[in-house]
C-alpha cells in the first residue's frame, strides 16, 4: 500500500479512536513535522513541543478529515496555522521568547538531537554551524506565506499545486511567494555560495 | 528568449517546472548571455546553500510524550486563546462601563436642564409678581376712578 494511501487508512482508524493507528501516524510523520517546526521558529525544543500539539490537534480533529485530501498537506495545514499562533505569541511577549532563546530547556532529560555537523577539521565545523545558524534566521525572518513555501518547497518538495492548499492560495500566488523570497534569501546569504 | 523573459522563468527552470524545449532555450541563453549567467547562479546558488542546513532527529520518547499529552482534558486551552477569550471579556466591560458612564452623565445634564427650568420659572413668576405690584400700586396712586381711564 502506497505510503499516503495507508494514512488515509490510519486516519480512517484514528476516527474511530484507535490509539495504536494514531501512534503509528506520529512515527511515520514526526520527523518532517518537527523539522518544518524548526526551520521555521529556530528553536528546537520549541519544536518539538509544537509538534506534540500538532499531533493532539490531529487526534481531536480526525472527524474533521475528509479523505479527499491528501494527509499531508491536512497535516500541513496544521503546522502552518500552529506556526502562525506560536509567531504571533512571540510578537506579544518579545522578552519570553528571548529568554527562551538564550536558555535551553530539557525537562524530562531527554536531550534534542541537533545536526551533527562534526568534521575532521574544528574551523569547518565553526563555519557549518554559523551558516545553519544563518540559514535558519534567514528563513525566519521572512514573511510567514513566504517561509511555509520556502520550507515545504525546499526541504519537503512539495510542488506549487499542494503548497497552493496549505497556504489557501492560488498556484501563481505561490509562484510569487517562492520568487520574492529567493530574491531575499540570495541577498540575506551572500557570502556563504 | 529575451533577458526579461529568460529571468521571469528563473523560478520554473529551479523546481523542473519548464517543458523541454523551454528548458533547452533557458539553458543555451544562460550560455550565452553573461549577465543572465551570472543572475542566474547566484539564484540558483543561494537556493541550493539551504540543503546544508541539515535536519534534526526527533527526541527519544517523543511518540510515547505525544501520547500522554492525548489524556490531557481538551478544555486545556492555550494561552493565546485565553488571551482572546480575555481581550473579548474586556471590550465587552468597556462597552459596558462607556455606556454606563454616558448614561449617567446624560442624566445628569437631563436633571440640571430640568433644574435650570424650574429655576427659570420660578425667577420668571418672581418678575410677574413684581410688576403686579406696580401695577397695583400705579392703580392706587391713579385713584378711584382709574381704571385705565385718561382723566385730562
Amino acid at each position: 500500500m502506497a505510503s499516503s494511501e495507508s494514512d488515509v487508512a490510519l486516519m480512517q482508524l484514528v476516527k474511530e479512536g484507535d490509539e495504536n493507528a494514531f501512534r503509528e501516524l506520529v512515527e511515520r510523520h514526526q520527523r518532517v513535522v518537527i523539522n518544518v517546526i524548526h526551520r521555521s521558529i529556530g528553536d528546537a525544543w520549541e519544536a518539538e513541543d509544537l509538534a506534540q500539539r500538532v499531533f493532539v490537534q490531529v487526534y481531536r480533529s480526525a472527524g474533521r478529515y475528509k479523505p479527499t485530501a491528501k494527509f499531508t498537506t491536512w497535516l500541513f495545514t496544521i503546522v502552518h496555522n500552529t506556526v502562525l499562533n506560536e509567531h504571533r505569541r512571540r510578537a506579544r511577549h518579545a522578552a519570553d521568547s528571548l529568554e527562551a532563546m538564550t536558555e535551553p530547556r530539557d525537562p524530562e532529560g531527554v536531550g534534542v538531537q541537533v545536526a551533527d555537523v562534526r568534521t575532521s577539521d574544528p574551523a569547518t565545523e565553526a563555519v557549518e554551524r554559523e551558516l545553519h545558524a544563518r540559514i535558519l534566521a534567514a528563513i525566519e525572518r521572512l514573511p510567514e506565506q513566504q517561509r511555509t513555501a520556502v520550507i515545504l518547497c525546499r526541504y519537503e518538495g512539495l510542488p506549487y499545486e499542494e503548497i497552493a492548499k496549505v497556504l489557501k492560495c492560488s498556484v501563481s500566488a505561490v509562484k510569487s511567494l517562492l520568487h520574492r523570497a529567493r530574491l531575499t534569501l540570495k541577498d540575506d546569504l551572500r557570502g556563504y555560495y | 528568449m529575451s533577458c526579461n523573459q529568460i529571468r521571469a522563468c528563473f523560478d520554473e527552470r529551479l523546481d523542473g517546472r519548464l517543458a523541454p524545449e523551454g528548458q533547452r532555450q533557458f539553458d543555451a541563453h544562460v550560455a550565452a548571455c553573461a549577465d543572465c549567467r551570472r543572475e542566474w547562479e547566484a539564484y540558483a546558488a543561494s537556493w541550493q546553500v539551504l540543503a546544508r542546513h541539515q535536519a534534526i532527529e526527533p527526541s527519544f520518547g517523543f511518540v510515547e510524550r505525544t501520547l500522554r499529552r492525548l489524556e490531557e482534558p481538551a478544555s486545556v486551552i492555550t494561552p493565546g486563546l485565553w488571551r482572546l477569550r480575555l481581550l473579548r471579556w474586556a471590550m465587552v466591560a468597556s462597552v459596558v462601563i462607556v455606556a454606563g458612564i454616558g448614561g449617567w452623565h446624560g442624566w445628569q445634564r437631563g436633571q440640571e436642564a430640568r433644574r435650570a427650568q424650574a429655576y427659570a420659572s420660578v425667577h420668571q413668576s418672581d418678575v410677574l409678581d413684581e410688576d403686579f405690584d406696580v401695577i397695583a400700586t400705579l392703580d392706587q396712586l391713579s385713584g378711584p376712578n382709574s381704571h385705565g381711564e385718561d382723566k385730562l
